[in-house]
């Protein structure tokens, strides 16, 4: 098993330097953010000045070795349009969209599963039909349509919802949380259904088709031999046999939606990451994109570790043959 | 004798399907006494597994109890509601399965499990529980059963699975318990240790058991009575010894005359079809063997080694890792064959017979050691040798799996002979007859495909590929392990006759001794990667000189009875 995670951490550090090299490379090609920095009618001297400054005048690579450098000492950089540290710019919005993107896989996952395994289980019966079309919309249909219908009739037309913007915080370790309280909670309710719609018809798609699959075999044929009663076997076989699939997806859409919930961010007002890495590319932001890359890419190193990690717990076959 | 404590009166179970309705179980009436086992005998499609299914009340949609009724002390079963069934399952009626590997979870432990067939009709704590089941465990002698009960299954040998499931079946101390195939998925040997067990378990408490199987020889050994099955009727049904021995219905004949293991060795047994004029008795005709060593494999060694990557490599130079554990499948095997000869590969599951057999077809390379066929090399001498050469070809298992679905089966059996210039695409069809005709399949079926054929006819199209070929020596890998005994019987005899006619060497792969000693000449006992003993099929069967040969003879389920009239034929 140590070997194993060691083999990972190898694997990850090659991964974020790879990463760090096209990101550099890729924001290097899109502009130079000098002409956004500075007013146009600023001098040539007061210009050369700031690239000098910046370090913008060197060659790329050695551009890249002075960031990785810093880097390595702690320090992604400032900001050139907020003129703040990189690390300290992201960890205030960090919170806001972490709590977004877990509320929306938590719905997805508490409402998809149970529903997925029902249509799974009785496949032929109406509620499941319905399961199932849904399901097939709420892949097909796109997010910002959903988001605005959902503004539309609870905050619009029922006023019971608002539609944008985050609730009241409380600071909890020293980091602001909205969902501890009753406003937070009321502003996070709409961003995080419409941004779950799709993980959920995911869930509930996966869920039913290995319930189906899961309800064929003689494992279950054999527990029913048994006299366990359907409830029993559907909660303790088939759940655990479906969630290898499930914690696969999990993984991957918790990371997909802490790092692309813009669309969602965008209509709802959310203050997360989302806004920010549409504001610094608009902006030319160099050191936010590339710091706000690279976490994303360690971001989904971290979590494909976690979830090979869950395999192992989930199943027992697993365990064994590792470390070798 | 008291009441049966099971009573099975006119039972109709039919399955509704968009083609008509199929009568799985047509009429059948029996009975089990208590303390009895009830051999039910069939072959695939017979509906044996069906009924056991619909006394235990869990046939699958669209299946249906059409009429009948099926009486557990008096009670009647049929038209039960389904929680009044549950409630009988497990606890009066419980049923133990095919494969062990299929029947357990694999994420759950063996206590888990077990835990929750006693919850399901019982409400313990959680130590009593688990005292419970360590006492069930104990009951089928697994040893140490406190550790063990937190294994997991695949931590069990196929055997030791075995026994948990007819540990959970037992759980409740049903008064029935109904084994589908149980020992099927087994070598021979655990089967035997299985069967001296359940005969013990029944004794010891006194419990009724019905045994469904394909295979009379298993079924003769545990039961007391017999009931055949043909079509979802019980043709015959008796005291074991009778209906083995002295068989009324001419289908329980037949079954038996099928059997290698009552014929002599290299006689065609008797099949449905042998009742043709000239098909009876005819006894395969020997060619004379030449050239003692035709193939010849030498001191082959084949290793299975994970594909190491570079940072691996790495750890296990800087002694962070340990290196990975590579698989000896074969070990050090020499032997020979000679022209014309039958040898058979006998082994149990992981004994690296299936490695050996592709190797010596070139399928394979091995690690070390060579393969000769008449002088010349079979795999070239690099690391990554290619075959050298079309005249060994090999015949699978699972014929099935080895035919492309989505070609006709004269496409796949043209491919080969074309591609090796052995035919022309324009002759392509007349070639395929020819080899079909041999197999004694008809030519205009070469334009059907795989699913359209039986499981014996697809194993004759297995074989008329590898006979396309024009090869002198053919690697059976257990070609008729998942056939019924008639079935089988066809394909043995058509395997005898086309040896001769076509002088092939052969060599016969299989865990089952009955179908290598009819076929073989000579008998190679393989054990964990090596040949223990070789020779001629009578002295391994007669004479056996390793313990471990004479501990597989001895574990050969035999008929009670053998009649005399073969003895002496």
């Amino acid at each position: 098993m140590v070997a194993f995670i060691v083999r990972r951490m190898w694997q990850a550090l090659l991964v974020i330097i790879v990463m760090s090299m096209l990101v550099f490379y890729g924001v290097f090609v899109i502009g130079n953010p000098i002409d956004v920095l500075i007013s146009p009618d600023a001098t040539q001297e007061i210009r050369q000045q700031i690239i000098t400054q910046y370090g913008l005048d060197l060659p790329i690579w050695q551009q890249y070795l002075h960031f990785m450098n810093a880097l390595i000492h702690g320090d992604l950089g400032r900001s050139f349009v907020y003129n703040m540290p990189v690390v300290e710019l992201i960890a205030s919005r960090f919170p806001a969209t972490m709590e977004l993107a877990t509320m929306a896989i938590l719905l997805a996952s508490a409402i998809g599963i149970p529903l997925g395994i029902y249509a799974g289980y009785r496949p032929n019966g109406w509620p499941s039909k319905a399961i199932m079309a849904a399901s097939i919309l709420g892949f097909s249909v796109p997010t910002f349509w959903i988001g605005l219908m959902m503004i539309m009739v609870f905050a619009v037309e029922l006023g019971v919802l608002p539609a944008g913007g985050r609730g009241e915080a409380v600071s909890i370790f020293g980091i602001p949380w909205s969902f501890p309280t009753a406003t937070g909670l009321q502003h996070l309710i709409l961003p995080a259904a419409n941004l779950s719609l799709f993980k959920m018809s995911m869930m509930i798609r996966l869920a039913a088709s290995g319930t189906r699959e899961i309800m064929l075999t003689d494992t279950i044929k054999f527990a029913r031999a048994a006299g366990i009663d359907e409830f029993t076997i559907l909660r303790r076989h088939v759940l655990r046999l479906i969630s290898i699939p499930l914690v696969t997806v999990f993984g991957l859409e918790l990371g997909s939606t802490i790092a692309f919930a813009v669309v969602t961010e965008t209509i709802f007002s959310w203050p997360g990451l989302g806004k920010l890495i549409i504001d610094s590319i608009t902006s030319l932001d160099r050191p936010v994109m590339i710091a706000y890359l690279m976490m994303v890419s360690l971001l989904f190193i971290t979590i494909n570790l976690a979830v090979d990690l869950a395999y192992a717990v989930l199943d027992p076959r697993m365990r064994q043959g590792d470390g070798k | 004798m008291t009441d049966p404590v099971l009573k099975v009166t006119d039972l109709y179970t039919h399955f509704e399907t968009q083609t008509g309705t199929v009568k799985a179980v047509d009429g059948i009436s029996f009975h089990l006494n208590r303390g009895e086992v009830l051999g039910l005998v069939g072959e695939s499609g017979s509906g044996k597994s069906i009924t056991g299914f619909s006394i235990i009340g869990l046939i699958d949609r669209p299946g249906q109890i059409k009429g009948g009724s099926i009486k557990l002390e008096g009670r009647e079963l049929v038209g039960l509601a389904e929680d009044g069934l549950r409630h009988i399952r497990g606890r009066e009626i419980s049923m133990v399965f095919q494969d062990p590997m299929m029947t357990l979870n694999p994420v759950l432990t063996v206590f888990e499990q077990m835990a929750m067939a006693l919850r399901a009709h019982e409400n313990v704590s959680n130590t009593e529980a688990r005292a419970r089941c360590i006492q069930a465990l104990r009951q089928v002698r697994i040893i140490d059963p406190q550790q063990k009960i937190d294994f997991y299954p695949h931590q069990f040998s196929g055997g030791m699975r075995q026994r948990v499931a007819i540990a959970i079946a037992l759980l409740h101390r049903p008064k029935v318990i109904i084994a589908d195939e149980p020992t099927t998925a087994l070598d021979v040997s655990v089967q035997a240790e299985i069967l001296v067990e359940v005969k013990s378990l029944v004794a010891e408490l006194g419990i009724s058991l019905i045994w469904i199987s394909h295979d009379l020889a298993t079924v003769a050994s545990i039961s007391n009575r017999i009931a055949v099955m043909r079509y979802g009727k019980i043709v015959e049904t008796g005291p074991a010894a009778e209906v083995l021995g002295a068989p009324a219905h001419p289908y329980t004949q037949m079954l038996l005359n099928a059997l290698p293991s009552r014929s002599r060795p290299g006689q065609l047994l008797a099949t449905q079809e042998s009742h043709k004029p000239g098909g009876e008795s005819k006894t395969a005709g020997w060619i004379e063997q030449k050239s003692p060593n035709f193939v010849s494999v030498k001191h082959v060694v084949k290793k299975f080694e994970r594909a190491t990557g570079l940072w691996s490599r790495i750890g296990v130079k800087l002694n962070l890792m340990q290196p990975p554990k590579a698989v000896l499948a074969v070990n050090d095997v020499s032997f020979t064959i000679a022209q014309g000869e039958a040898l058979g590969l006998v082994g149990e599951s992981g004994s690296g017979k299936s490695t050996l057999g592709r190797i010596v077809c070139g399928i394979y390379h091995p690690t070390q050691g060579e393969i000769k066929l008449d002088g010349a090399s079979v795999v070239s001498a690099c690391q990554r040798g290619r075959k050298l050469t079309t005249k060994v070809q090999m015949i699978f298992q699972d014929p099935f799996a080895s035919l492309d679905p989505r070609r006709t089966i004269g496409q796949s059996i043209a491919e080969g002979p074309i591609a090796h210039k052995l035919t022309t695409r324009a002759n392509a069809r007349d070639y395929v007859a020819r080899w079909l005709e041999a197999v004694s399949l008809d030519r205009a079926m070469a334009d059907r495909y795989p699913h359209q054929f039986s499981g014996g006819q697809r194993q004759r199209i297995a074989i008329a590929r590898a006979l396309a070929m024009r090869p002198d020596v053919i690697v059976c890998d257990e070609p008729v392990a998942s056939l019924d005994v008639s079935i089988q019987a066809q394909i043995l005899n058509l395997l005898l006759t086309l040896r001769s006619e076509f002088g092939l060497t052969l060599l016969f792969i299989s865990h089952d001794l009955g179908v290598v000693r009819h076929l073989c000449d000579r008998i190679a006992v393989m054990y964990r990667g090596q040949i223990v003993e070789v020779g001629s099929a009578e002295s391994i069967f007669e004479a056996p000189k390793q313990p471990y040969t004479k501990m597989l003879v001895d574990a050969i389920p035999k008929l009670i009875s053998k009649r005399p009239a073969l003895q002496d034929a």
